[in-house]
């Protein structure tokens, strides 16, 4: 076995037989690490619903079923009955799983990187859809029915409908990998410009910045305020003289800056390309996955 | 100053990876605002449909966003792989 860094990841590389294989164990520990969670708070909801059925609902049952409800009718939606029974538990996990990686980031944990940053853990995915797909597609029509399907419209058509599979697969990988990657990089991006455009423009910046603070004093002497005035104008006192000394040392004054400005963007963006992009990507991969299985089924 | 081969391919690539993210955002873009559009306007013809409008389009977005994502991917390559 042997370790060396690509790019910035980690790799293993595993000798197996005639075959070498190579491995991001970061990815892997976070994959597994999350699916490990995932397991035990499986577990710990399933021993919150109550053995008797005629018993109150529980809260852990009542947040369970909201959430099953919410994949049947939102993902599921317009399937027919048979179908969305045997679909429910897999794309229920699908889209847990797929989610909770996608927000994995947001932990503040040094090193945890979202799996789904990682077009080998989506390609296993999407494969592991495209099988589902053809064993749903033989359980409900039979083998031969299945593979006609592949002849329709016209048998001209195979190699049409054999490139669309394989596009297809392939684009549900990339798509998440894509998206989650992308975002990853925006905010690896802006973070180094933001600083810098601080810098830059520290003077304008700091110069708005006391302007600001002015008014709003003016504004509070003006409806009397004695006492907010005086916090008031002892924070722009403080402020007013960092300002002046980045004549001494500019860092006195772009260090709290950039503090502020970071803290209020990095809010912002994690909450863009984090939680919203994140759960947008979950959701799509789940339709997707099961709009492919219920195609295949019918 | 003399600019050598290899910073002159390193400019290439740069300009490349914006080209191809930057021409190739253009398609998306014009369908997502179509598909959004049209939604919306069903949405607020039928309010009773929207959640299954909104899936829909949420499908459909996912699918004009491909041609966007094989640009990334294209981009992010030619920056790092290439």
């Amino acid at each position: 076995m042997s370790s060396e860094l690509v790019g910035k990841d980690l790799v293993w590389r595993v000798q197996l037989g005639p075959m070498e294989v190579a491995f991001n164990p970061l990815t892997l520990a976070t994959s597994l690490g999350l699916a490990l969670v995932l397991g035990v708070v499986a577990l710990w909801f399933r021993r919150g619903i109550p053995k008797d059925p005629e018993a109150a609902p529980s809260r852990r049952l009542v947040l369970l079923s909201a959430f099953l409800e919410f994949v049947d009718g939102q993902i599921l939606g317009a399937m027919e009955k048979g179908i969305k029974r045997a679909l429910l538990p897999f794309v229920a996990t699908l889209f847990l799983f797929v989610w909770v990686s996608n927000l994995a980031p947001l932990l503040p944990i040094p090193g945890l990187v979202a799996p789904t940053r990682d077009l080998n853990v989506t390609l296993g995915l999407a494969l592991l859809v495209y099988a589902l797909s053809h064993v749903y597609g033989i359980r409900a029509k039979g083998v031969l029915r299945h593979g006609k399907s592949y002849l329709e419209p016209f048998p001209v058509m195979l190699p049409m409908n054999l490139v669309g599979d394989f596009g297809r697969t392939l684009s549900h990988a990339f798509r998440l990998f894509g998206n989650i990657l992308g975002g990853a990089i925006m905010l690896a991006v802006i973070f180094p410009v933001l600083v810098d455009l601080v810098s830059r423009f520290r003077w304008v910046l700091g110069g708005l910045l006391l302007l600001l603070g002015l008014g709003v004093l003016g504004g509070l002497a003006r409806r009397g305020r004695r006492k907010a005035c005086y916090a008031f104008g002892a924070a722009w006192l403080g402020i007013a003289v960092l300002f002046v000394l980045q004549v001494w040392s500019p860092l006195v004054w772009v260090a709290p800056l950039a503090f502020v400005v970071g803290t209020g963007a990095g809010v912002v963006l994690n909450f863009f390309f984090g939680i919203f992009a994140g759960t947008i990507q979950a959701l799509v991969f789940t339709l997707l996955a099961a709009a492919y299985i219920q195609m295949a089924a019918e | 100053m003399q600019v050598t081969g290899a910073e002159f391919v390193q400019a290439l690539k740069y300009l490349a990876a914006g080209i191809c993210m930057g021409i190739g955002a253009i398609g998306p873009a014009l369908g997502e605002g179509r598909i959004g559009a049209s939604a919306l306007e069903s949405m607020a013809r039928q309010p009773e449909m929207a959640n299954t409008l909104l899936r829909n389009m949420i499908i459909a977005d996912a699918i004009a966003e491909t041609t966007g994502i094989y640009s990334l991917i294209v981009a992010i390559m030619i920056l790092f792989v290439v």
